[in-house]
């Protein structure tokens, strides 16, 4: 990384100047020699099994493998010649004499890598009359269908598990001839994230939620954004006559920020989308008891805002609450935004948003880390969250900047999290002590202090320090949810009080929970006089009417179920009946994310799209748009001519830090745009804030049992919500991701997915 | 003041089947703790402690076996299966008393290593990878056992027989049939 000494080396006759110690095979990619490949996957260990990248270099004896050979000075390759394609058609022969030659029913069959190969290097006949080997097909996990003759024996399956994800749930048993892929006792004991199956070349491991349903070339391909953690992965959704098939991150049809990388949700959470359960029309309540019934969209509209006037009129516009959600896209936020200020005129916005970013935001020092600075980073310090469960991209990037690229890891929490296996230095908190940690990283004199709170040695947080000073790279701060507000102030302004040095800059990476997190806070949303808590608080006192798209969160509403009955209207936006919704007058069906166009930004600051895949199912609309109607219904027209790129030229023109994006700047997912966020300079009111800070850290008892317990893989990822509860295999994964009750055999390894778990049954929209 | 989101729902852990881990004695316990001290990184102890545990389990790596490796190597139960099958002196199913393992490997097989597998397998009733319902024998091919050049070879439980003729064979497993044969070699 750091050589950025330049060699000649010489391609097929062609010179070129690269970079010392690049890998061949990439090298000669990037210049356009293809070179065919099976084994070889930038930045994972190398292998060297398949022997089909093979090339001649001068003054080596045989042909090399490309993807071991790092470039030097002087090297002249040879990547075409008769002898070359000789040896290539020998290898995939020999691929072939074990792997069934029946792609027509092999279910990776038109997007398989090894019947690709075979088209251009493959030989007419076969030769082998030796008998292949066999295996039957079985199920790894509800999810992981496993062919095991079909494999190739790349083993990229066994260096994604455990390099990206550090399960090592899967790995080569047996040797030879017979090697197989497996794992102990046929159960994939793991947080399912279906990776293994996104990099097999081969039919090997499949998605067995979506297998022998279509075929790829009739899905119809959508670059889009996932709509699950604040990462912001970009998928390619495949759907096949409005209805959403699967949602993949092939190399070959999406090049995002996450590479090739899901988790389990993005991957395999998407059947809601068409799930029966969908609110299918408008549903209004004429009378408070009644029933909600089904009604026309204009109906609903002119009801809603006559109802709206009326209580405007009535109790003044401040009595009206208007909550967006961390769900949904920018537009759709700005939108109701526009819609409390303009048309209501309502102080009272907000979203449902489990922890706020405005004092990191307001104060922040340094700027926000992309995942690739994460992976090149070369000190990590992680406050609180856990981003293994929360956002797994971010973990996986951690942990590869940890296993290849030699970075320090300090991990500040109160569980024993997963992820303290990479780390350096695990300091082991009590429970909602993390705050202590900044106090002591903002100045020396509050460690011992700090220390006693959290329960940890004093001589633990200065090594924590001096890690810091002496890193020659960058920094990353992450932390989650667990700090007060003083705290994330705190932190936000430490880079500029510890100051850059020539070869130190500091980068920060909030770890908020949901897929717009960011987003809600830049179009200024969570800017209103009260939070959901709080207005909820007010219902039927100071606010008489809520207008709530996307749900509320069950934390929210947890010794508040009272609160939404005390309202005099409620208008909720949502895909399914929820808590939210039993208590609404007007629930207006909205689309999810793989029926609309919009952006959201996710945890790097970076503002991806979001677009439609599927018409709207049933009669749903993008939540903008009703908002707009209501608008309309009101006397306002937005004008946005259904355009959702109307409204994001208008968040281009009036939130600052997206000044001048507009969608088609957006367009190429493999170059995202980070939106500019203004760097805060050292501020003087900081010294009252640490103050608070410190009475506050000064004000925790110091005692309390510490958390010893590691959580299960799984046990947030794997959490039953209203979207994923829509997925049969979730329920049986979050049972307790079954362990077999001896190893060698799983409950679920005899679940066929036939017995009740294939979707076709219960697809709802037509 | 920030809100803390709190998650309401209770961890899904209830539902999971614990692994019985095995238990052994103390001597033996001491017997892994040398081999352990040995290795710098402690799952390089992998192949003694499996033999052991094989030894002490019956002659198989069994499931509560497995988990106490992998508790012990601080590995995953998926990287003792890579190890455990890539070698045939591990075995992760039980095996008969008597475990003929024939070499198949080129000095054998030219020696006549076919025949000696044929002629178990006649004479058990089993074919390689398979143990006499009596629980007696198991039969399986594997690869060089570094005897070459006393080819065919044998090997049952760890003691070599070599130069094999059909006779010697034979007389080999009348002894094993009438329970007199003796293991010059512990495992
Ligand atoms: S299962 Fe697929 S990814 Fe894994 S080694 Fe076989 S061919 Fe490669
Ligand atoms: S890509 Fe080089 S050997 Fe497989
Ligand atoms: S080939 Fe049989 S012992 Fe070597």
């Amino acid at each position: 990384m750091t050589t950025a000494e330049s060699v000649k080396v010489t391609i097929n006759g062609q010179e070129f100047q690269v970079q010392k110690g690049a890998p061949l095979i990439d090298v000669c990619r990037e210049n356009g020699f293809a070179i065919p490949s099976f084994c070889y996957y930038a930045d994972l260990a190398l292998q060297a099994s398949c022997r089909m990248c093979l090339v001649r270099i001068e003054k080596m004896p045989k042909l090399q493998t490309s993807c071991t050979i790092t470039c030097t000075d002087g090297m002249i390759v040879t990547t075409q010649s008769e002898e070359i394609e000789k040896a290539q058609r020998g290898m995939v022969e020999f691929l072939l004499a074990n792997h069934p030659l029946d792609c027509p029913v092999c279910d990776r069959g038109g997007e398989c890598e090894l019947q690709e190969m075979v088209f251009d290097w493959g030989g007419l006949e076969e030769r082998f009359t030796e008998r292949k080997n066999y295996y039957p097909e079985k199920f790894l996990s509800p999810i992981v269908a496993n062919d095991p003759q079909r494999c190739i024996l790349c083993k990229r399956c066994t260096r994604v598990c455990d390099e990206w994800m550090g399960e090592d749930a899967i790995e080569a048993g047996g040797r030879g001839a017979n090697t197989v892929i497996g794992t102990f006792g046929g159960w994939l004991n793991c947080s399912q994230c279906g990776n293994c199956i996104e990099v097999c070349p081969t039919g090997t491991l499949l998605d067995a939620t979506y297998r022998h349903q279509t075929r790829p070339w009739e899905l119809e391909r959508t670059v889009s954004t996932c709509t699950f953690c604040s990462d912001g992965c970009q998928m390619s959704l495949g759907s096949r006559a409005g209805e959403l098939m699967r949602v993949v991150a092939r190399d070959r049809y999406v090049d995002g920020i996450n590479g090739e990388f899901l988790c389990i949700k993005g991957r395999f959470a998407h059947p809601f989308v068409n799930h029966e359960e969908r609110l299918r029309t408008p549903l209004i309540r004429y009378r408070k008891g009644g029933k909600l019934i089904p009604a026309t969209w204009d109906e609903a509209i002119r009801f809603t805002a006559a109802k709206l006037q009326e209580i405007k009129d009535a109790h003044g516009a401040n009595s009206i609450g208007v909550v967006g959600s961390p769900r949904l896209t920018n537009e759709a936020n700005y939108v109701l935004l526009k819609f409390a200020r303009e048309v209501i005129g309502t102080e009272h916005y907000t979203a449902s948003e489990a922890f706020s970013l405005a004092p990191f935001f307001k104060h922040m020092t340094a700027p926000l880390a992309t995942h690739k600075d994460i992976r090149h980073a070369k000190t990590i310090v992680l406050i609180g969250g856990e981003p293994e469960e929360l956002q797994p991209l971010t973990a996986k990037q951690v942990r590869q900047a940890v296993r290849n690229g030699g970075a320090k890891l300090v991990i500040i929490n109160s569980v024993p999290v997963r992820l303290k296996q990479q780390a350096t230095q695990f300091l082991h908190v009590r429970p909602g002590t993390e705050d202590a940690l900044v106090l002591a990283l903002a100045g020396q004199t509050d460690d011992a202090m700090a220390a006693r709170k959290m329960g940890v040695e004093v001589g633990e947080i200065e090594p924590l320090r001096r890690m810091i000073d002496e890193t020659q790279g960058n920094v990353v701060l992450m932390f989650g949810g667990e700090l007060s507000t003083e705290a994330q102030t705190i932190l936000a302004q430490l880079p500029g009080s510890i100051g850059d040095e020539e070869n130190r800059r500091f980068l920060f990476h909030p770890l908020p929970l949901f897929n717009n997190s960011f987003g809600v806070h830049d179009v200024g949303l969570m800017d209103g006089k009260l939070n959901a808590t709080g207005l909820l608080d007010a219902a039927g006192d100071t606010v008489r009417a809520l207008y709530v798209a996307g749900g509320l969160l069950p934390a929210h509403l947890q010794g508040r179920e009272q609160a939404l009955q005390n309202l005099d209207f409620l208008v909720v936006q949502e895909l399914f009946a929820t808590d939210t919704t039993a208590h609404a007058d007007v629930v207006f069906p909205a689309a999810s994310f793989a029926e609309i166009d919009g952006t959201y930004t996710n945890n790097d600051g970076l503002v991806q799209r979001v677009r439609q895949s599927i018409p709207p199912v049933h009669q749903a609309k993008p939540d903008w748009v009703i908002t707009s109607l209501l608008a309309d219904a009101l006397g306002i027209d937005f004008n946005y001519q259904m355009s959702a790129s109307a409204v994001f030229r208008e968040i281009g023109e009036h939130v600052p830090a997206y000044q001048g994006l507009r969608y088609p700047l957006l367009k190429d997912e493999s170059k995202p745009v980070q939106a500019k966020y203004q760097l805060a300079g050292q501020r003087a009111e900081v010294a009252d804030v640490l103050a608070e800070l410190r009475q506050r850290v000064e004000r925790m008892t110091g005692a309390g049992d510490k958390i010893m317990e590691t959580p299960e893989v799984g046990h947030e990822l794997f959490k039953i919500g209203t979207l994923t509860g829509k997925v049969p295999q979730f329920h049986l994964l979050a049972a307790g991701n079954p362990e077999p009750p001896d190893v060698l055999v799983s409950p679920l390894y005899q679940i066929t997915i036939d017995s009740g778990l294939r979707r076709d049954t219960a697809i709802a929209g037509d | 003041m920030s809100q803390q989101f709190t998650p309401n729902n209770p961890l899904p852990q209830e539902a999971k089947v614990p692994v019985e881990m095995a238990v052994f004695s103390l001597d033996v316990e001491a017997e892994i703790d040398r081999h352990l001290a040995k290795y710098p990184v402690k799952r390089s102890a992998i192949l003694p402690l499996m033999f052991i545990v094989q030894r002490e389990r019956g002659g198989y790596l069994d499931p509560p076996g497995v988990a106490y490796l992998a508790d012990r190597l601080d590995v995953r139960i998926t990287d003792i299966w890579e190890v455990a099958t890539f070698y045939s002196m591990i075995n992760t199913e039980p095996v008969g008393t008597y475990h003929i393992q024939v070499c198949r490997t080129l000095s054998c097989k030219i020696l006549g290593a076919g025949k000696i597998t044929e002629q178990c397998s006649t004479r058990l009733g089993i074919k390689p990878g398979e143990t006499t319902p009596d629980g007696k024998f198991s039969l399986s091919e594997v690869e060089c056992l570094g005897s070459c050049g006393t080819a065919p070879m044998l090997q049952i439980g760890f003691d070599f027989h070599e130069n094999l003729t059909a006779e010697k064979l034979d007389k080999i497993l009348d002894t094993c049939e009438r329970g007199e044969y003796v293991f010059t070699v512990k495992g």
